[in-house]
């Protein structure tokens, strides 16, 4: 049994938090206070592409992206840790092939990945790829979605609406999951590749966020939307194995640790402001403020430690879902103590609107809702637990 | 790196100390209960799978095992019976000042003498408060409880050190509240001769840190039981035509009380391991001790709870683990004194709060 970290990530850890401090907060604080996503053309997504990140794992032809060094996961958890104490609204915004990259070099064909992943390989500018699942009407119950696929010919027809959808108006491609028929629920679902200015994709709508304001969560709509058959993920072949909906939940189930991770950054960044606070108001010869520090840098440190046995695990190739359910419940509802006791101490200091605590407080809350809400979660590991049917 | 695999060793102690729980302390614990011991069959086991001098120094015959294997035994010796646990280990975490403070030399003239004397206890109080009176060479004051009756030794653990009393204090044997395979009893001091003591802040803490995690790991095993037992009897119990598992209330409530065993589990493995790797770990044992207390208040009604009008009953082991998980939180001075341990710790210094001692997570 090990705890500690090699030398090589607390290097990383340095960096990123250099870079953090640096860039990623002030780039935070900007959005929050203009009330609106990064635009495109900030510096701050050039200075991020000139520093090398955005690209995609994937080297070419053959590759299957690169090989990942070990404890991969349990690395990017903590890197992601580290990001999202600075700001995770503007992590989030970053540019790259994003949430749908692992599907497609898991998944995708490779001429897809010729295609797709590609121009992500030396980018020549700002990239943003996405992922569409979420509907009005389907939020965590992703079985639900409604979006249609038709067969016509040699193009696939798309028609519905999806919500919430980050970075969607710029990216390069949404990767769309549809339904062939909306009665035979997760069997039935696909994804799709829809490239930018593919006629029938539109409505584009930049939703008005309370917090994590840096990224742009977009609602659009899918309109007898033709794509190329070419542009199925996988191919027809693959979901003959029924594999349509496993393929959307192998994100999910890999991105609830994250999220997890995400929530735990911004709870170690509103204690740490509390504490300084605290501090500065001479209020920790309290016992009863020392009693409430003291609960949530435990529960801060008991959700990281969850975090990262959901990111082993999955590093080891076993199963985690009730870990990755458990981390995201946690992490997330530890945030949010951690943001409102932040808002406590600060009083009426707080209720100005211009602290730093009052932005974590209005970020932490999306934590505990995208990707599947605590409740969800718990939902989620009872069927694991005691077999709680899914209906 | 991080690594959560015990590895071979430590699972091999695991299957050792659950395998014993199971056939040896859970087919009894309702005959220890009652008798306030365990039975001659059951020391015969223990001594046979060699898990009695686990921690104790290899000079002196023991394994010499550490923080790590402590707590993975512990856990499945609580869930089997954590009073007989405690009736199973005649040093117990008085065995911690013993080692920190006074070392090999305290350990024989003290310790070992207990291992040779079936049935003898030394149990340790920890006076965080300062409640008990030293004057001169005499000790005076009163302890309201102590899991054994009848002490054959007492180690009093203090801020800046620890004191040994062999002899002169008055046991009043308890009921107890739970525990009481181990015994019950309260001490009175009256002038009580003074055998050994020594001061050494640091050592002190260390001393406490350990004994925060001994009891910690034990108190894990019986909510690990408790939510596990209730659980499974969810699973089979059928109200308004399904199991009571599958209505949403009690769902989550399972769920929770998964997450509540799972996360202080890590806590302590955590700060077992800094304790073992020579990192700072006291604050982290704290915490761990404290997380796991509060992990009881919800598991230890719960499970009673989950079984209903059958966990009230005697019947079932529910009842016994609510008891005994309180009683295990009321242990080492409590939760009160670790968590004002930690978060004094965590208020003096500047931020950013470490969630990790330097180097390490």
């Amino acid at each position: 049994m090990d705890f500690s970290i090699d030398a090589k990530l607390r290097d990383r850890l340095e960096v990123e938090r250099a870079w953090g401090r640096e860039r990623v907060r002030p780039a935070g604080l900007e959005a929050d206070r203009q009330g609106s996503p990064l635009a495109q053309d900030h510096p701050y997504f050039q200075d991020f592409v000139a520093r090398g990140e955005g690209r995609t794992r994937w080297h070419g032809p053959g590759s299957k992206g690169e090989v990942p060094p070990p404890g991969v996961v349990v690395r990017a958890l903590l890197v992601s840790e580290e990001l999202a104490y600075w700001d995770r609204g503007v992590i989030v915004a970053s540019p790259g092939p994003g949430l749908p990259e692992p599907n497609v070099l898991a998944l995708g064909t490779e001429e897809q990945k010729e295609r797709f992943l590609g121009p992500f390989v030396a980018l020549d500018r700002p990239r943003w790829a996405c992922f569409a699942m979420t509907e009005p009407s389907a939020g965590s119950d992703a079985a639900a979605i409604c979006t249609t696929a038709r067969k016509d010919g040699d193009h696939w027809i798309l028609n519905g609406a999806k919500c919430f959808i980050g970075n969607a108006s710029r990216a390069d491609w949404i990767l769309v999951q549809a339904t062939l028929d909306p009665s035979k629920g997760r069997d039935a679902q696909r994804s799709f590749f829809v490239e930018k200015g593919t006629p029938g994709l539109g409505g584009f709508k930049i939703e008005k966020k309370m917090g994590l304001k840096a990224y742009e969560s977009t609602s659009f709509s899918l309109v007898d939307c033709r794509v190329p058959a070419s542009n199925l993920l996988g191919g027809e072949a693959r979901y003959e194995r029924r594999a349509g909906f496993k393929t959307a939940m192998r994100t999910f189930n890999a991105g609830r640790p994250v999220i997890a991770a995400n929530a735990v950054g911004i709870g170690r960044a509103a204690l740490d402001e509390a504490l300084a606070f605290a501090r500065n108001a001479d209020r920790l010869g309290d016992p009863r403020i020392r009693d409430r520090i003291e609960a949530l840098a435990r529960r801060l440190r008991m959700a990281r430690l969850c975090c990262l046995r959901a990111g082993w695990l999955a590093d080891h190739g076993k199963p985690n879902i009730v870990e990755a359910s458990m981390s995201k419940a946690l992490g997330a509802t530890v945030a949010e103590e951690a943001t409102s006791l932040g808002m406590e101490l600060l009083g009426a200091v707080g209720a100005r609107g211009d602290h730093l605590i009052e932005k974590l407080y209005r970020d932490a809350k999306a934590m505990d809702i995208v990707e599947g809400t605590g409740q969800i979660q718990r939902v989620i590991m009872a069927r694991q637990l005691v077999k709680l049917p899914r209906s | 790196m991080i690594d959560l695999d015990p590895g071979d060793d430590l699972e091999l102690l695991r299957q050792t100390a659950r395998s014993f729980a199971l056939e040896e302390l859970v087919p009894r614990l309702r005959d220890a209960e009652a008798d306030r011991a365990v039975s001659a069959s059951v020391r015969a086991a223990f001594a046979q799978i060699g898990l009695a001098g686990l921690e104790l120094p290899e000079s002196l015959g023991g394994a010499e095992l550490g923080p790590l294997a402590r707590a993975f035994v512990n856990e499945e010796l609580g869930a089997g019976d954590a009073g007989a646990a405690l009736a199973l280990d005649p040093l117990g975490p008085a065995l911690y000042p013993l080692l920190e403070l006074g070392g090999e030399p305290a350990l024989v003239e003290y310790g070992l003498p207990l291992l040779e004397e079936e049935g003898a206890r030394a149990v340790l109080v920890c006076d965080d408060d300062a409640s008990l009176e030293v004057v001169g060479d005499r000790l005076s004051g009163w302890v309201p409880w102590v899991p054994a009756d009848r002490p054959d030794l007492v180690v009093v653990l203090t801020r800046d050190g620890a004191l040994v009393l062999r002899e002169g204090f008055e046991s009043e044997v308890l009921r107890g509240a739970g525990l009481r395979a181990a015994g019950a009893s309260a001490l009175r001091f009256d002038a009580v001769p003074v055998a050994a003591q020594w001061r050494d802040t640091a050592a002190a803490a260390r001393a406490r840190g350990r004994a925060r995690l001994y009891a910690a790991s034990l108190l894990l095993g019986v909510l690990r039981h408790g939510a596990e037992f209730s659980r499974d009897y969810a699973q089979q119990r059928v109200a308004f035509g399904r199991p009571i598992a599958h209505h949403q209330g009690l769902a989550f409530l399972i769920t929770d009380m998964h997450m509540a065993v799972e996360g202080a589990r890590l806590l302590i493995h955590e700060a077992a391991w800094r304790a073992e790797s020579a990192h700072p770990f006291e604050d982290a044992a704290a915490s761990a001790w404290v997380e796991t207390v509060s992990a009881s208040v919800l598991v230890g009604p719960a499970c009673v709870q989950i079984l209903g009008g059958h966990g009230f009953m005697q019947d079932y082991p529910m009842e016994k683990a609510m008891r005994e998980a309180r009683a295990l939180g009321l242990w080492l001075g409590g939760a009160d004194a670790a968590r004002e341990d930690a978060g004094r710790a965590l208020c003096a210094g500047p931020p950013p709060v470490a969630l990790s001692a330097g180097g390490i997570l």
